[in-house]
């Protein structure tokens, strides 16, 4: 990869970024010209403490010096503190960070599975597994997520008993080591599955539609015409080619990996990002809001990078433009 | 991604399924620890008491924490605590308390009646939210190790009751004089039965037995409290038998959960929802003119039909409320004379406004002021939490139609609530209380030192409304002795805020609680046959429980049946997989050759 | 149809130009029509707006209002006058059906509206215009693209007052990027084209080959995209209610979802929650179908075969 393109990529990306962080901070600003009230409404603080609050809090002085503020605690990692019971945002988002990568990012794992079935589904267009995976993925595209993991929860969990209903773990366990992760792992199943159905459909369509695309070209015909199988023909060529788009998406889609389980964590009480959200936005915690915010934008813009990047080093035709 | 890869991902994830199945029970065997546990659907703001007002908060510090004088289970009568005894002056300012002997702390340091002292006096000094109600006016001096003296500068009929948390001095010290509402408080020290062991917020809170609690160490060693944010999700894990206990169960399933192993509680502590109207007595905001009118606000109250609110919303759940609810002992709550009542009577509402010239003049169903200037369109505020407000409101909002009244809905959360309502900006609103057990801090919070007059330090009085006989009668009742003439002056404030109708008090709010009968015995309802069980004013259940049979594990019994699905899957997946694998590479051969 | 010599000598260039594309409109319906899935779901989606035009004619919004249902049985599966069934307050389930789809697919219309407005003047002039103007409508795209959606959307819808335009509002504006995206390399490629060469150098203003040459050529693709947009519009509008974002006076199918919630789930209630689902899926696949096959019939590239 040549440098140039690499650089120009990281300045994109860092520009980007520090347009969140302006947004991120005048829209919160807006909403709340001074959180200090909010915080401490209904104790009895003299005009000299509240004075001493706002100060600590960074909330006095112009605009300007106010974002300056903001800015350089953002560097030293202070996300300010939650309206709940003043524990700092760093700390919460902190906790509920690895439960939602660990739901998240097995569920996109397993949602990877749409990518061979879309292959399969390209190269044979119209066959009848075509058409029957490419039925399936729109309806499971078309389904809320939430909605489903309502009917998952309601048949598996709360009818069957098979799951439990909710959590990460069960209540009280003092389970450590191999034994945790097995409860973490069972109360993992229903979320991760309702999670993969609501991606897989994406993933199958794109890369059927990717398969279609290089189906037209000519290198293959190429290929056939030196007399080899289909089969092989498929695997050296097609697919290859056909991973491009499919890469693209699947390093946005991990970038979404925050977003994505907002629904589905609030309704299997997984204690993730998506729960911290749904809970602040009950509140509205807006300091909360505010640091998840700049943390699922900032997510979303290095997979940005790292899909550009990929997208650089895969195909050598977007290095030259 | 080829389909070998693939193959072997599925693989793991059955495996792992399989494992998971297993794991319950695995981990049955693993603790012999009695752990209790309660699912509730709030959380704890903060652990530390001089910050958090959360239901579930005091929960948490009535175990952490004993106070000098207790309540009974049964009837909130007054007994011993960590004080064995007391003597009262003549006069009845001033008290001394004798601590028990050989008092501890959960870390092993005495405690002393400096702590006593420390506690008492720097929360009357520094105004701490949940003590300042009770301290304010006392000041507590050690007279020897054991020994304090507690004096009242005016008449107190609250004491000898001293329900305030004693915090150890040892450790909050520092804090205090600091900034003390910057403590995370999760140290875990205290002399209650129980004390904070692990806080996981939006997740569970758990405490553990205190050795060293001075009616001796609790028959459980542990209570883990488990956060829902789906109701329906609590309800499925207590009949599954995750939970031993639920708080907050929503009506809808509060009827049929009862079953062998489950009882349910409709606990009465005296909390109420009610329908607030803007006094405009703090002068900030802009409430409707039109409810300045005493004759609107009582056409409002008859405009409501409270009977069907409490039978369809609140399902009959509890007992029938109509006035200020400010003790959960009925004794304090008078019985509003016959004439004076404001049932349901759309008619009479419709007369009163006829009357009092709010006439429909330009045919749009909606009524006028008698000088034309607007129209009585309210602003009604919907409180976002909950699962009642939607339907409360739809009601309300529906009746107020039929006698002329229209309104706009905005949907506000807690906090914009509370920030909307202390400048004045609403006409109506809706949100409920729980009282203490002494009516004083209720009554206080409508009198017009707690209305809002500066944005910057909101009061409670969220009525908007001040009375010079209320504020009278308040202090009377604030340093009357005697009891029955207390009763009686309550009962007139109580009557007076009534038919000054600026809230309009809808039903009480039960506590819909349930809890399981095959694990721990010894469920006390506070107060008697009444009461919750749990989440009550001084929640003497928890050291009253003890497991049945020694049993303490926990109970597994669907997860056999996972196991077997997942067993069954994940051999499916495998004799598939593996079948396609060797396909594959059979095919793969012959190509080769 | 062809026309005659005489026909096409008498013929103004405008009658002929609309000719042109009446034919290639009707091949387009002819090709269309060919394709029986997306009949069946252009009829599923007839079926659904129908359902919501007659609302109002089969019953009145006082029928499910709270007040005026106090004698229902509440809680009752599907039987005889309730044909879906009554939920807590005794309203029928049915009817809060029929009513909710009016909401989620005007709000579901509306916010795509706004979207793809603002998606194709962004667009149009970032495509036409190149230069600077490009490069700072591209950045401001990409800023926007990057900002995740549903957070953004929820941040909005919170610290905004709760209501139907707020939530066409932040659709609209969380979701502009990919139409701007889409629509620009559209303007880029017919650019280059030759005929709007040949009209410029015959003279022809700005705005006449943005009208007469850009815009017929771009207007396919943005229905195409158009339709597909419309389910991701009505989906997140979903979303928004269920998280309690919504508007709580009005009905929409989000809405009932979330006053069902688990508590239904958990008490077997299936007729609370499973009939709006069921009705998201629907009219999102319909749309979906019908997008894709109109982005098959439309897009010149994916007709060669």
């Amino acid at each position: 990869m040549r440098a140039g393109f690499v650089i120009r990529k990281l300045l994109g990306a860092l520009s980007t970024l520090a347009f969140v962080v302006v947004f991120n901070f005048f829209l919160f600003r807006i909403v709340n010209p001074n959180p200090v009230d909010s915080m401490f409404r209904g104790r009895n603080l003299t005009r000299e403490q509240l004075d001493q609050i706002t100060r600590k809090f960074n909330l006095d002085g112009s605009k300007w010096d106010q974002f300056v503020g903001y800015v350089q605690q953002l560097l030293r990692g202070d996300l300010g503190l939650s309206f709940k019971g003043n524990r700092p945002v760093a700390t919460v988002i902190g906790e509920a960070l690895w439960p939602t990568v660990l739901l998240v990012g097995t569920s996109t794992l397993l949602s990877m599975i749409g990518i061979t079935i879309g292959y399969r589904a390209g190269w044979r267009r119209g066959s009848r597994f075509d058409t029957a995976s490419t039925s399936f993925s729109m309806v499971t595209y078309s389904m809320p997520e939430f909605w489903v993991g309502m009917v998952f929860l309601g048949f598996f969990s709360a009818k069957l008993g098979w799951f439990p209903v909710g959590g990460l773990e069960d209540p009280g366990s003092n389970a450590t080591g191999v034994a945790k992760y097995l409860d973490q792992l069972h109360h993992m199943v229903l979320p991760a599955t309702v999670l993969a159905i609501a991606y897989v459909g994406e993933y199958m369509i794109v890369a059927r539609s990717a398969m279609i695309e290089t189906l037209r070209e000519d290198y293959l015909q190429l290929a056939r015409a030196k007399g080899m199988r289909e089969e092989e023909v498929r695997r050296r060529h097609a697919v290859p080619n056909a991973r491009l788009p499919v890469v693209s998406l699947s390093a946005i889609n991990f970038g979404f990996i925050f977003s994505g389980a907002i629904a589905v964590e609030t309704i299997f009480s997984w204690p993730g990002i998506g729960q911290a959200t749904f809970l602040a936005v009950r509140g509205p915690d807006l300091p909360m809001l505010q640091g998840l915010f700049l943390l699922i934008s900032a997510t979303v813009i290095v997979a940005n990078l790292i899909a550009d990047l990929l997208y650089g080093k895969l195909d050598p035709r977007v290095l030259g433009r | 991604m080829t389909p070998k890869l693939w193959v072997g991902l599925l693989a793991t994830a059955a495996i792992g399924a399989m494992a998971a199945g297993a794991a319950g029970s695995v981990q049955a065997g693993t603790t012999d620890t009695v752990t209790l546990t309660v699912g509730l659907t709030q959380d704890i703001d903060s652990p530390n008491v001089t910050v958090g007002y959360t239901v579930a908060a005091y929960e948490f510090w009535n175990l952490q924490y004993a106070t000098l004088t207790d309540k009974a289970a049964d009837d909130f009568a007054i007994i011993p605590g960590l004080a064995e005894s007391w003597e009262g002056s003549d006069d009845g300012l001033t008290y001394t308390y004798t601590l028990r002997e050989g008092l501890k702390w959960s870390d092993g340091e005495p405690l002393t009646a400096d702590d006593v002292v420390f506690t008492v006096n720097t929360s009357r000094d520094q105004a701490w939210f949940n003590h300042s109600s009770v301290t304010a006016n006392l000041t507590a001096t050690a007279l020897d190790e054991r020994t304090v003296e507690i004096v009242s500068a005016v008449p107190d009929p609250k004491l000898p009751t001293m329900d305030v948390y004693i915090l150890p001095e040892h450790i909050w010290a520092g804090p205090a004089a600091d900034d003390i509402t910057t403590y995370d408080a999760l140290e875990g020290v205290g002399s209650g039965p129980f004390t904070l062991k692990e806080w996981k917020p939006g997740q569970e809170w758990t405490v553990v037995a205190n050795p060293n609690y001075w009616q001796g160490e609790p028959a459980i060693d542990q209570i883990v409290f488990r956060l829902y944010t789906e109701g329906g999700a609590m309800v499925a894990a207590l009949e599954n038998g995750e939970l031993d206990a639920a708080n907050d169960i929503p009506a809808a399933l509060f009827e049929g959960l009862a079953s062998d192993d489950i009882v349910t509680v409709a606990g009465a502590q005296g909390g109420f929802t009610e329908l607030a109207m803007n006094g405009m007595a703090g002068g900030l905001g802009d409430g409707h003119p039109a409810l300045l009118d005493l004759d609107v606000r009582h056409a409002v109250a008859m405009a409501i039909d409270r009977d069907a609110l409490f039978e369809r919303v609140a399902l009959g759940i509890g007992l029938p409320l109509t006035v200020l609810g400010v003790s959960p002992l009925q004794e304090w709550l008078p019985e509003i004379p016959e004439d004076q009542r404001l049932g349901y009577d759309p008619a009479a509402a419709n007369a009163l406004l006829d009357a009092g010239g709010y006439l429909d003049t330009d045919g749009d169903d909606v009524r006028e002021m008698p000088d034309g200037s607007q129209s009585l369109i309210f602003r009604y505020a919907e409180r976002s939490e909950g699962t009642q407000g939607a339907a409360v409101r739809e009601l309300i909002t529906g009746w107020l139609t039929e006698v002329g009244i229209a309104t706009e809905v905005s949907v506000f959360d807690d906090t914009q609530l509370g920030t909307a309502v202390g400048a004045g900006e609403y006409d109506l609103f809706v949100w409920g209380w729980t009282p203490f057990v002494d009516p004083d801090p209720m009554l206080s919070y409508f009198t017009c030192g707690q209305l809002t007059t500066d944005v910057e330090s909101l009061g409670y009085n969220d009525a908007n409304w001040c009375s010079e006989e209320y504020d009278a009668l308040y202090e009377q009742q604030n340093q009357e002795l005697d009891r029955d003439k207390r009763i009686a002056l309550v009962h007139e404030m109580i009557t007076l805020f009534h038919n000054e109708s600026t809230y309009v008090v809808l039903y009480h709010d039960a506590d819909t609680q349930a809890y399981r009968t095959d694990r721990f015995e010894g469920w006390l309802q506070q107060p008697a046959d009444t009461g919750p069980v749990i989440f009550t004013n001084s929640s003497p259940t928890y050291f009253n429980l003890a497991p049945i049979d020694g049993g303490g594990g926990d109970d597994d019994g669907g997860m056999s049946t996972g196991l077997l699905i997942a067993i069954i899957i994940g051999v499916l997946i495998v004799v598939v997989g593996g079948g396609l694998l060797v396909m594959r590479s059979r095919a793969g051969r012959e190509e080769r050759e | 149809m062809t026309a005659t010599t005489d026909e096409v000598l008498l013929a103004s260039p405008r009658s002929i130009r609309w000719a042109r594309r009446r034919a290639s409109a009707a091949d387009a319906w002819r090709r269309l029509r060919r394709d029986r899935l997306a009949m069946a779901a252009l009829f599923v989606l007839l079926g659904f707006i129908v359902m919501a035009l007659i609302a109002p004619l089969v019953s009145d919004r006082a029928d499910f209002n709270a007040i005026n249902t106090g004698d229902n049985p509440t809680n009752r599966p599907p039987t005889g006058t309730f044909i879906l069934g009554t939920d807590s307050l005794g309203r029928s389930v049915a009817l809060q059906v029929m009513w909710g789809a009016r909401i989620s697919l005007a709000v579901g219309l509306a916010a795509t509206v706004l979207m793809i407005g603002i998606g194709v003047v962004v667009g149009l002039a970032a495509g036409f215009f190149g230069g600077w103007i490009d490069a700072l409508l591209m950045r401001i795209t990409d800023w926007f693209m990057v900002i995740p959606f549903l957070p953004l959307a929820i941040v909005l819808a919170t610290i905004l007052e709760r209501g139907v335009g707020t939530i066409v509002l932040v659709i609209g504006i969380t979701s502009w990027p990919s139409t701007a995206r889409l629509v620009r390399s559209q303007v880029l490629s017919v650019r280059e084209r030759l005929y709007v060469d040949r009209a410029r150098a015959l003279g022809a203003g700005r705005l006449h080959i943005v009208g007469r040459h850009i815009l017929p050529n771009v207007t396919p693709l943005i229905l195409a995209n158009t339709t597909l947009a419309v389910p991701i519009a009505i989906l997140t509008e979903t979303t928004l209610s269920f998280l309690g974002l919504g508007d709580p006076t009005q009905t929409s199918w989000g809405g009932l979802l979330e006053s069902a919630g688990t508590t239904a789930v958990k008490a077997g209630y299936w007729w609370q929650y499973l009939p709006p689902g069921i009705g998201i899926v629907m009219v999102v696949l319909a749309f979906t179908v019908i997008g894709r096959a109109l982005e098959e019939v439309l897009d010149p590239r994916l007709r060669e075969r």
